[in-house]
């Protein structure tokens, strides 16, 4: 299904003296559809969510959001964009109320709009109950949850997230994911970046890999996973006679190398979970009695490992 | 113009519920101004307390001009004087052993040498205690005699007339008792000076001022810290908004602050600033000149911190040279450089107003002031922006 362009970004260069920060970026996001940014801490991510959100200019390129061109002089564009940044932008003497109704007038919200609008999103980030407290009795992961209330107050047709849920516990962590989940199914196109692999593939429907500043691969995630040769490893634990069963699964269409000993055989195939049963039903066969069985699929670790040389978290 | 207004209505709110500027530009000048006043107020005219004094004096004058003068100085009206009369012999030992503060001794023929013109001698003598109200009986005594002298002239000027010796001594009688026909009163007029107390007030007033503006630019600095100004500035408002409510923050801020410190120093201490159009006129100018340092400021520093620092500098140097503490006399150059302190012109302003001046008497401290914001402001925008600004 074809997608309306929401966010349009062709070869944006970013130079700070002589370093290059962001090198020839290019990629484009349609509404409805959530683009992850995955790369570690110093890729370039939030050099290019700044330029994206009109906040520093590029040098060079181009950003088109909702078919007009993104500058830091374009003031009205930057009401069809929601900026979630990386750092807690909220007010701590204020309630969580307040903070959502501020930022909802300068967005151009006001009066019952700005009030059944900041009861939605308080409902939908899990605070209504504590609205009228000062921010700065709140958990950490209340404040990211408030964090992003903000970014979404006032339906931006395209909503940035930086690194949304850095320094959150795993409970806040999933709650946050399952809200950006919701948004997607909205119509809102979603801007996501981080630096954790298991983000990107539960929420992304497209993810661009990036490492000093360039794209080094994009595509959703079995694209991305093809990149790596696409192959899966199954690892078949056991006793019996391993090396008749070794003989047996090097013989079954889709396996293309078997390692192993008496503890255990490594088999390297095409399409894991399609080949399992018949893996199975072979090593029994062969005489060998299985203990447990496990599919290992290539991540998104393994495809910035594959292009860049090093890990994702280095 | 609705953003613009959204910000400042928020800044505000959460200056007033973090309480620190009505601490910092409310509490602590008030108290500053109460030490300072208890410290220097003293000083001030009117303030000195005369403790009740003793006289001894001889009362052995035959005619009516010796108790005359004892009893102009038993009712004077600013101590309570106690004259206790003991013979010409006993007023020296009398005032050494009681204590007392001031001895007189009045000769025998006191008022037939007033009336006649004769020379006559009058002795003090002063007591061991002897302190600012043996000083004060002693003037007044000197000054009765003063009086009476003008009656010794009139006699004198009688005889030389050849005037008979029945008419002189009226005349000499009326000349030295007679109500002064000149007298000189004290008033006020719009000389630009303030009492002690009235320049303590507007003095603390005007340094607290370039504190509470700073505010303003703190805020923005603090916007960059907490990480809010990128959310801000990712919102749909015009360029220079930002850096526009801050410093409209802060000088509203310092408007408030700089009006409840002048009608709170008013009532405290007693001092009195005159008209309050024209005294409004003058608190507006000021804010506004201490609102453009914090342009300044905000395009030199790149922390709170710094930030703080500066405008502490700022102040301190503009305060005092400006006579928040007490007044600077200077000449010359330093003189022409000192006029142009809009804390100067603010104090000289508020002592014309004092005086009674109206806004046509106020116009040179007042251009003095908006002229400082207008250079101060231009000047910002050639400075090197090292990224406060928003």
């Amino acid at each position: 299904m074809q997608r309306a362009q929401v966010l349009g970004v062709k070869g944006l260069v970013k130079r700070y003296g002589d370093h290059t920060v962001v090198d020839d970026v290019s990629f484009h996001i349609g509404a409805g559809e959530t683009y992850g940014l995955l790369g570690p801490n110093g890729a370039g991510k939030t050099t290019i969510i700044s330029m994206v959100s009109g906040l520093i200019p590029a040098d060079t390129g181009s950003i088109e959001v909702a078919g007009s061109a993104m500058t830091p002089a374009s003031t009205r564009l930057k009401s069809h964009i929601g900026l979630v940044p990386q750092e807690l932008a909220i007010y701590p003497d204020l309630t969580a109320k307040e903070n959502l109704q501020f930022f909802g007038r300068l967005q151009g919200l006001s009066g019952r709009d700005l009030k059944a609008r900041t009861g939605e999103v308080l409902d939908l980030i899990g605070l209504a109950d504590r609205a009228g407290e000062q921010t700065k009795k709140f958990s950490g992961g209340m404040k990211r949850r408030l964090n992003i209330g903000i970014g979404l107050l006032h339906r931006p047709a395209l909503l940035i997230l930086d690194e949304p849920t850095v320094g959150v516990d795993p409970q806040s962590r999933n709650s946050i994911l399952e809200s950006v989940e919701a948004l997607a199914t909205e119509g809102m196109a979603v801007l996501y970046t981080t630096h954790y692999m298991e983000e990107a593939e539960r929420l992304c429907d497209r993810i661009a890999i990036i490492d000093e500043g360039r794209i080094q691969a994009e595509g959703t995630r079995g694209e991305l996973v093809e990149l790596t040769g696409g192959v899966d490893r199954i690892d078949l634990h056991g006793s019996g006679n391993t090396g008749a069963a070794a003989s047996a699964l090097r013989r079954l269409p889709g396996v293309k190398h078997v390692d192993g000993g008496a503890s255990g055989l490594t088999l390297t195939v095409h399409n894991g979970p399609g080949l399992l049963a018949p893996v199975v039903a072979e090593a029994g066969g062969a005489g060998m009695a299985l203990s447990s069985v496990e599919i290992v699929r290539p991540d998104l670790e393994s495809v910035f490992l594959h292009l860049t040389g090093k890990a994702l978290r280095d | 113009m609705r953003g613009l207004w959204t910000m400042v209505a928020n800044d505000l709110r959460q200056r007033i519920r973090d309480k620190s500027v009505v601490i910092f530009s409310l509490v602590v000048p008030l108290a500053l101004m109460g030490v300072l006043n208890l410290s220097f107020g003293g000083f001030d005219s009117g303030s000195v307390d005369l403790k009740p004094a003793v006289v001894i004096a001889s009362s052995e004058d035959s005619g009516q001009l010796g108790d005359a003068l004892l009893e102009a100085v038993e009712s004077l009206p600013v101590m309570d004087v106690t004259v206790r009369k003991v013979t010409a012999g006993d007023v020296r030992r009398e005032t050494k052993t009681t204590g007392a503060d001031l001895g007189i001794i009045l000769p025998a023929d006191f008022t037939t040498a007033v009336t006649s013109g004769q020379a006559l001698s009058v002795q003090v003598v002063e007591g061991d205690a002897a302190g600012i109200e043996t000083d004060v009986l002693i003037s007044v005594v000197d000054a009765l005699l003063g009086q009476f002298a003008a009656g010794t002239v009139a006699a004198e000027a009688g005889g030389s007339a050849g005037l008979p010796h029945d008419v002189l001594g009226g005349l000499a009688q009326q000349a030295a008792a007679g109500t002064p026909a000149l007298t000189l009163s004290e008033g006020q007029a719009s000389a630009e000076q303030l009492s002690l107390k009235g320049t303590l007030v507007a003095g603390q007033t005007g340094l607290f001022l370039l504190f509470t503006v700073g505010f303003g630019v703190l805020g923005l600095l603090a916007e960059r810290e907490k990480g809010t100004l990128s959310r801000l500035q990712s919102t749909p408002v015009a360029p220079g908004t930002i850096i526009t409510a801050k410093a409209l923050v802060g000088f509203i801020l310092g408007v408030v602050a700089t009006a409840i410190l002048l009608a709170a120093g008013s009532i405290l201490f007693g001092v009195s600033f005159g008209s309050p159009a024209v005294v409004a006129l003058l608190v507006l100018a000021v804010a506004a000149a201490a609102t453009s340092l914090t342009f300044i400021v905000a395009r030199l520093v790149r922390s709170a911190e710094q930030a703080n620092i500066a405008q502490s500098i700022l102040a301190m140097v503009l305060g005092i040279a400006g006579g928040a503490f007490f007044p600077i006399e200077a000449s010359g150059f330093l003189a022409t450089l000192m006029d142009l302190n809009p804390i100067a012109a603010f104090i000289r302003g508020l002592g014309i107003t004092a005086g009674g001046g109206g806004v046509t008497d106020v116009a040179v401290p007042l251009t003095v002031m908006l002229g400082f914001a207008t250079v101060a402001t231009l000047a910002s925008r050639a400075l090197p922006d090292r990224g406060a600004r928003a």
